[in-house]
């Protein structure tokens, strides 16, 4: 049995995802986990992070501490080096500006399309029903690698979604540029509160690359509910770093209204 | 051009020729002062069973106090455009006055939700960007744009898309069909008498929805003089000609904020994310919305000039924004 984990899963999931964006590049947030994952990585690692946001934000240094409702408003789109309106925004994104996007998912099919409309039940009379794409089509069509952010549980990974809110590989290779979408665009990663998972296999079905300390590929693939592919050497994640906790903890959120607290 | 595919859902669209026909006859571009209350505005430029369009969000710059006087009102048979959206859809769904909603992001609340899942209102799902895209097609005066997204999505199944090859490329793109909303509301920043709109900060779609509507009712925070217009034209956001009423209403996104000017009133908000049913959604309405008879009677009740003071104080942002600069 594992230690006792001193971080929760949503600091593992933005701390892995901070860590995976690059600097100098661009990319589409959107409000809550994907914002604050930004906003670390700008300050710890990527300081040239571009930020983008589909209110018409570009490049923002966004006010600390994040505070709930911090979508569109002074604090988010503080310090950016333009404000503009949704279609020119767009326009970046399906232009081929935009290097990345990071969108949460209700449920995920094993070529990376996911629903975040409803789950049960039809459309017209769902059990569960979401907020819709927002801007959630436009970020996995258009950005050139789309990173979900998804905790892991074995219901989410479904054969096919209730759904296709945002299309991933739609089947296989080439599919996605069959349907008309942007060339060489599509889901990069999927980060979990479990492991990592990508798509770089010949068939473009989800592949496992990295594992949580303690947990096994087999542990995994146990609460994975679908079939995947397995990398020929699995990682294991390294868990958050001290600074990297610090300053979620201290600068970012404090009021843990999007990380959370260590149970 | 062969149509591959089309969405199923139901689309309010005019042709472009009749809309044309429409901003020549019914936007005036002559000058004159369009100074009217929100009652007199929403009574005279809002009908039961309207396509209805407003610009970001009642937690943003939202024209919230117009959306409390069509509640008050009581108009019914609404089609919102759910273009970034968020207690806007709720307080008019819960207000009774919406029929369809063209879904970019739903809103919030079990009060809406509920009113999905029991089909007491019909949803058609788009996205952000393609209903954004609507809008500009709807400003340009073209009947359709084509864009890149929604293809290989239910989203485009839901939507009313339609999927051609396209003559140039000869690979496939999604053609969205104009939106040219019967009214836009559209809460700005400082407007003159005549509705030459300023916006400071970024927006959703304010200029492509004034364009393409065929009523815009301004409400404003400042009312300036048309001479400062003119002495810096390019902070013009909205020209006047766009524009069918202005009402001067201050604190007028309240309990969202007015980017560089106010803050979020958190208090109220939660007040109003706690709301889970019916019944509560109707305590609410009864005291903020009925039980007010306009927006300072409103403001008055929710704390008045004082409370509003504070949540001056409480936005320490102001850089970038134009205010008394």
């Amino acid at each position: 049995m594992a230690d006792k984990p001193y971080f929760t899963d949503v600091e593992f999931m933005i701390c892995l995802c901070g860590r995976l964006l690059e600097d100098n590049k661009s990319a589409f947030i959107g409000y809550g986990m994907p914002q604050i994952a930004a906003i670390m990585a700008q300050h710890l690692y990527t300081p040239n992070l571009c930020q983008v946001y589909e209110y018409g934000a570009i490049g923002p240094e966004c006010a600390t501490p994040f505070k709930r409702n911090m979508m569109a408003d002074a604090r988010n789109s503080y310090r950016a080096v333009c404000w503009t309106t949704m279609n020119p925004l767009m326009w970046c994104a399906q232009g081929g500006y935009i290097d990345y996007g990071i969108l949460g998912a209700a449920q995920v099919d094993p070529w990376g399309s996911i629903n975040s409309t409803f789950i049960g039940g039809t459309y017209r009379r769902p059990k569960i029903r979401f907020v819709g794409s927002g801007g959630g089509n436009e970020v996995g069509s258009f950005c050139w690698k789309t990173i979900y952010l998804m905790n892991h549980e074995k219901r989410r990974f479904v054969d096919k979604c209730d759904f296709v809110t945002t299309p991933g590989y739609l089947g296989g290779p080439g599919e996605r540029e069959k349907a008309g979408l942007p060339a060489d665009t599509g889901p990069f990663q999927i980060i979990t509160s479990k492991a990592v998972f990508d798509f770089d296999s010949p068939d473009k079905r989800m592949r496992l690359i990295a594992t949580r300390e303690g947990l096994s590929v087999d542990d995994v693939l146990a609460e994975t509910g679908i079939e995947v592919h397995v990398a020929d050497k699995v990682e294991t994640l390294e868990p958050p770093r001290e600074k990297e906790l610090q300053y979620l903890r201290e600068v970012v959120d404090p009021d843990r209204v999007v990380i959370g607290r260590v149970k | 051009m062969e149509v591959l595919e089309s969405g199923e859902g139901q689309i309010y669209f005019q042709d472009p020729d009749e809309v044309r026909a429409w901003m020549r006859d019914h936007k005036d571009r002559g000058f004159f002062d369009k100074t009217i209350t929100e009652k007199e505005a929403v009574e005279k430029f809002v009908d039961d069973g309207d396509y209805i369009s407003y610009d970001l969000s009642s937690m943003v710059r939202g024209p919230i106090s117009l959306e409390r006087e069509i509640v008050r009102q009581k108009k019914k048979d609404l089609w919102l455009s759910a273009k970034f959206t968020f207690l806007d859809t709720t307080l008019l769904v819960g207000g009774g006055c919406v029929s369809k909603i063209d879904i970019g992001f739903a809103g919030i609340g079990k009060v809406l939700i509920d009113a999905i899942r029991n089909e007491e209102v019909h949803v058609i799902d788009w996205s952000n960007g393609t209903l954004a895209a609507r809008h500009l097609a709807g400003a340009m005066g073209v009947p359709f744009i084509p864009v890149r997204g929604l293809l290989g999505s239910d989203t485009f199944k839901t939507s009313g898309a339609k999927k051609v090859t396209c003559p140039f490329s000869g690979k496939p793109v999604a053609l969205v069909p104009a939106i040219n909303p019967d009214v836009a509301i559209i809460h700005v920043n400082e407007c003159d008498k005549y509705g030459n709109a300023r916006i400071y900060g970024p927006s959703i779609t304010p200029v492509e929805t004034a364009l393409a509507s065929k009523k815009v009712i301004i409400t404003t925070e400042k009312l300036i003089d048309p001479e400062e217009i003119r002495t810096n034209p390019g902070l013009t956001t909205i020209p006047y000609f766009a524009v069918n009423a202005v009402c001067h209403v201050p604190w007028g996104a309240h309990p969202g904020t007015v980017p560089g000017f106010y803050a979020y009133d958190t208090e109220h908000l939660n007040e109003f994310f706690k709301i889970k049913d019916k019944d509560e959604m109707k305590a609410y309405l009864d005291k903020f919305v009925y039980g007010t008879k306009d927006n300072a009677d409103y403001i008055e009740l929710v704390g008045g000039e004082a409370r509003m003071q504070e949540l001056v104080e409480n936005e320490t942002i102001k850089e970038g924004y134009h205010y008394g600069g």
